[in-house]
């Protein structure tokens, strides 16, 4: 019995599998040959940001840091500012990253009050307004940005382009609005937050942000999964219109020539500051904060500007330091109860998520 | 208890352990977050769930329930016409006809849907053709919304009918169907009273795993859903949203919906031992047509399998587009090979590649070893005995969708626990090959199984009179007939498991984070080259896997992977 299974051992199927079997530990061996003397273990000390400011910024600063410290190897993951969020608040028993770069002050407020950040004072922390940081020093606003209403110029004079928020509310906008999911993004997060609040105070009804909301969930065809597709469908034509962060338009109009125009609602707009700090846990504390000046640094802030068109949040950047695009805007900021954004905003979101969305009716 | 029934029992209770570890404990602990709202018990969240109405969640499991009832009509249409054209007439180029059948379950989902977005969206290729020729101001056509969805899973779930059903046809008895036309019944009868109810089991296990897995369906929805809702969307934002005993409700309701559809599967199918081999000379020429008639058919096959290429042209395509020379033109307007000249200088580029591959190969060997000592126990084993209640165990955790298991694995394993050593999981390199593990083990169960079904019980008897041990048995009798089944199954894993996005995407992190991963932060940050160029180079890698799945799994009857869009 026993020699008769052996004879068959080599026959048709049992071969093919030791085939297959020899052709996947080459394929194995040939991949992880590289690991071995890999990037990963060079014996650098790590340092991991996670951050929504985009691959160009991110790596533009990544090689000019290892540069300057060639023992650090950084390490950074884009994504929206709440996945960044989520992310942090998910591994808070075992934290990942060193330093969180780049969401609006209401989301680090939360953080901070769910322990998710370590104190930190920058160098240049007296260069903030006080409304801009942290009380405590567990964050420290790096930008200040401005929202717009994004359109494409190519297709949508500037002109007839909607000057402010109410605008968006026309019936000519029926359709052509696109809008990146808000619930994922912290810059729609303050807008919609924004609109609620100016709403409720305009009208004294707490529900005439929602009423108002419906209206422009009438106007929008479809709301993006991400960023990109959001730029893609208005470059390519598929709506006209979207509510946006400034920087953003900017910095794909100019890099990679999309036929952007974009208009600051004359009403007033919620100015977003966007902040940096430490996460709490890290394992890497000294070079999270070298990181931490560097990025943030006078010259670094300047370059962020003419590079990334990034509105520098530090009151000791002269004017004349900054890139014409930044010396002509002139907009009214929206009076906002930042407070009541920070603590209302999962509820307001989970309502427009619940009520609102595709369900919007035109009045 | 005598020294040999303890010995009996220690596999048994380390699988068992396996099991309530890594698979029962975790979903109890989604339970248990689920009805923990501030502190308290309530079962709030699943009456919002469940109360028809103005309820914007129920309205998402309706539409995906409505969406995967859809998903199975068109995939069962579209699989079992082919299986019928493919197996009943002869043409040429059929072999190669037959191989681009299967070549959707080879397409990594998150690849599927962007190349349909570029290939079909509203700004897509063929929409925009259509536009150019017409002449028209607006669209012609485009897919959006719940039909670019359903498209979507037709495209990629009909391969399950196709499979199950040629298979069927193949083995089909032919001396029954002349039998049939002797007695002079048309060829729709014969259809209808003869081939039907054979095909019944093969189309009823087709249409319940294509709707599990468009159930749990992830990618479509969220590259396509736009403002509707749908279930593994309401996870996804509702953990976003930071409300994590909301999406621990949505998760236990997709998973009991996938989990009553896979308890039907096993109540309503017929039990088949899959083995029905036919007495007559049969395959092909079964049913008599008109030769017209036929022409239109193979027409017909022809074109819906050219067709069936065109995403991943498209794909490929894209991978040789400049950055940012396309907007509203019907193709890229400049051309360079630069975005795969980044992806094999940068190291940095290469990392999600060797990650997914280590961990799809940390998954397998745990697929390996788990899944074919569970198998062995059900077939072979002291566990023969409750092999049904075995198998239904071992398929379960494949039965629920890939964005659960991500929630689940997230509430069990934040904080230290006896099933991870008391160390905290998440955040780590090892959470993701566990989420793979954990969800497609069953597919080395089954293969393995199918195996050693087919292994004579005298040849281990034999074995045993000679005096032989069990491991020596097992290693001398049982691994070489099973290993084809083994291989198959772990080839599936691999595959299955270097592409997987779903519970990647809430699971990765900086150390770990996989191809599937690199392509949607790609095209985040408006790289289409580059995500295009990583989806080219899966395609490729998956492709090579599936040659090799082929070969060996040619001659095993196991399922094709649920892969999750």
């Amino acid at each position: 019995m026993r020699t008769q299974s052996r004879r068959l051992k080599w026959k048709e199927p049992e071969f093919r599998s030791l085939a297959a079997v020899i052709a996947c530990t080459l394929y194995f061996a040939v991949l992880l040959v590289p690991v071995g003397g890999c990037s990963t273990d060079t014996g650098k000390r790590k340092l991991v940001v996670y951050s929504p400011h985009g691959k160009e910024m991110l790596s533009a600063f990544e090689k000019q840091f290892e540069a300057r410290y060639p023992d650090v190897d950084v390490q950074w993951l884009d994504m929206g500012s709440q996945d960044v969020y989520d992310r942090v608040r998910t591994e808070k028993v075992n934290p990942q990253a060193d330093i969180w770069w780049g969401a609006p002050l209401t989301t680090f407020a939360k953080a901070e009050a769910e322990s998710l950040l370590e104190q930190y004072t920058p160098s240049w922390a007296e260069f903030v307004e006080a409304e801009m940081k942290s009380h405590a020093g567990f964050w420290y606003g790096t930008f200040a940005t401005p929202e717009v209403i994004m359109y494409n110029n190519r297709l949508v004079h500037e002109e007839e382009a909607p000057r402010d928020w109410d605008d968006l509310l026309h019936p000519k906008w029926r359709n052509k609005i696109i809008i990146r999911n808000p619930v994922a993004s912290g810059t729609m997060r303050v807008i919609f937050s924004a609109i609620i609040q100016r709403e409720a105070a305009r009208t004294g009804d707490p529900d005439a942000g929602f009423a108002w909301l419906r209206r422009l969930d009438a106007n929008t065809k479809t709301y993006a999964a991400d960023p990109t597709q959001l730029y893609l469908k208005i470059a390519r034509e598929e709506g006209l219109v979207s509510l946006w962060n400034l920087p953003d338009v900017v910095l794909q109009k100019e890099t990679n020539g999309y036929p952007f125009g974009w208009n600051i609602p004359v009403s007033g707009t919620p100015l977003i500051t966007d902040c940096i700090a430490i996460v709490r846990g890290t394992k890497n504390r000294a070079d999270a904060e070298l990181f931490y000046e560097f990025v943030t640094s006078r010259d670094a802030m300047i370059q962020q500007a003419s590079e990334f068109f990034r509105i520098p949040a530090r009151t000791d950047i002269l004017r004349d330091d900054l890139p014409d695009w930044i010396r002509s805007l002139n907009f009214v900021t929206m009076k906002l109860n930042w407070q009541e954004i920070e603590a209302q905003e999962r509820a307001w979101m989970r309502k427009w998520d619940e009520e609102v969305k595709g369900k919007g009716i035109s009045h | 208890m005598n020294s040999f029934a303890v010995k009996r029992l220690i596999p048994v209770l380390l699988l068992g352990a396996v099991y309530v570890g890594y698979v029962i404990y975790p979903l109890t602990e989604t339970l248990r977050e689920s009805v923990n709202i501030g502190g308290a018990f309530s079962v709030a969240n699943y009456i919002n769930i469940l109360s028809p109405g103005n309820s914007a969640n129920f309205e998402a499991l309706w539409n995906s329930i409505v969406v995967s009832i859809l998903s199975v009509l068109f995939s069962g249409i579209l699989g079992t016409f082919l299986a019928f054209v493919l197996t009943q007439f002869t043409f040429p180029l059929q072999r190669l006809l037959t191989g681009l059948a299967v070549l959707p379950i080879a397409l990594p989902p998150l690849v599927g849907v962007i190349a349909f977005l570029f290939a079909f969206g509203e700004s897509g290729i063929l929409p925009r053709i259509a536009q150019e020729v017409s002449g028209m101001n607006g669209n012609v056509f485009a897919l959006e919304g719940f039909s670019a969805i359903v498209a979507v899973h037709t495209y990629s779930f009909y391969v399950y009918f196709y499979l199950f059903v040629s298979t069927t046809l193949r083995q089909l008895d032919a001396a029954q169907l002349e039998a049939a036309q002797t007695l002079g019944s048309t060829t729709l009868r014969t259809l209808r009273a003869v081939v039907l109810p054979e095909l019944k089991p093969a189309l009823l296990g087709a249409a319940i795993l294509t709707f599990m897995a468009s159930m749990a369906s992830f990618s479509a929805p969220l590259l396509f859903g736009g403002d509707m809702r749908f279930m593994t969307l309401q996870i996804y934002n509702a953990k976003l949203n930071g409300e994590l005993d909301v999406a621990a409700s949505h998760s236990v309701v997709l998973a009991a919906v996938s989990i009553t559809f896979y308890i039907l599967l096993k109540i309503v199918t017929p039990r088949t031992s899959g083995v029905r081999r036919s007495k007559g000379t049969g395959r092909s020429g079964l049913i008599s047509l008109p030769i017209p008639v036929r022409r239109v058919l193979i027409a017909c096959c022809i074109a819906l399998l050219a067709l069936e290429l065109l995403p991943i042209a498209i794909i490929i395509l894209i991978s040789f587009a400049k950055e940012g020379s396309w907007t509203w033109q019907i193709l890229p307007a400049a051309y360079t090979s630069e975005n795969y000249h980044k992806l094999f200088a940068d190291p940095h580029v290469f990392d999600p590649i060797i990650n997914s591959s280590l961990m799809s190969l940390v998954a397998v060997t745990a697929c390996i070893l788990v899944g074919v000592s569970i198998s062995y126990l059900l077939v072979k084993g002291s566990l023969r005995r409750v092999r049904h209640i075995g198998d239904v165990l071992a398929t379960l955790s494949f039965a629920i969708p890939g964005t659960v298991i991500a929630l689940s694995l997230i509430l069990a394993f934040n904080s230290p626990g006896i099933f991870t050593a008391q160390t905290v999981l998440v955040g780590t390199f090892w959470i993701l090959p566990l989420a793979y593990f954990i969800r497609m083990f069953p597919f080395v169960v089954r293969s393995t199984s199918a195996s050693l079904d087919q292994l004579d019980d005298s040849l281990l008897e034999a074995g045993e009179s000679f005096g032989a041990g069990s491991f020596r048995r097992f290693r001398k009798i049982v691994l070489p007939g099973i290993l084809p089944g083994i291989v198959a199954g772990a080839l599936l894993v691999i595959i299955t498991a270097i592409g997987e996005f779903v519970s990647s995407v809430l699971l990765y992190t900086y150390s770990n984070r996989p191809i599937s991963v690199e392509i949607l932060a790609q095209m985040r940050t408006y790289n289409f080259g580059a995500a295009a160029a990583y989806s080219v180079f899966l395609l490729i890698l998956v492709m090579v896997l599936s040659v090799l799945a082929g070969l060996v799994g040619r001659e095993e009857k196991s399922h094709p992977s649920p892969v999750n869009i």
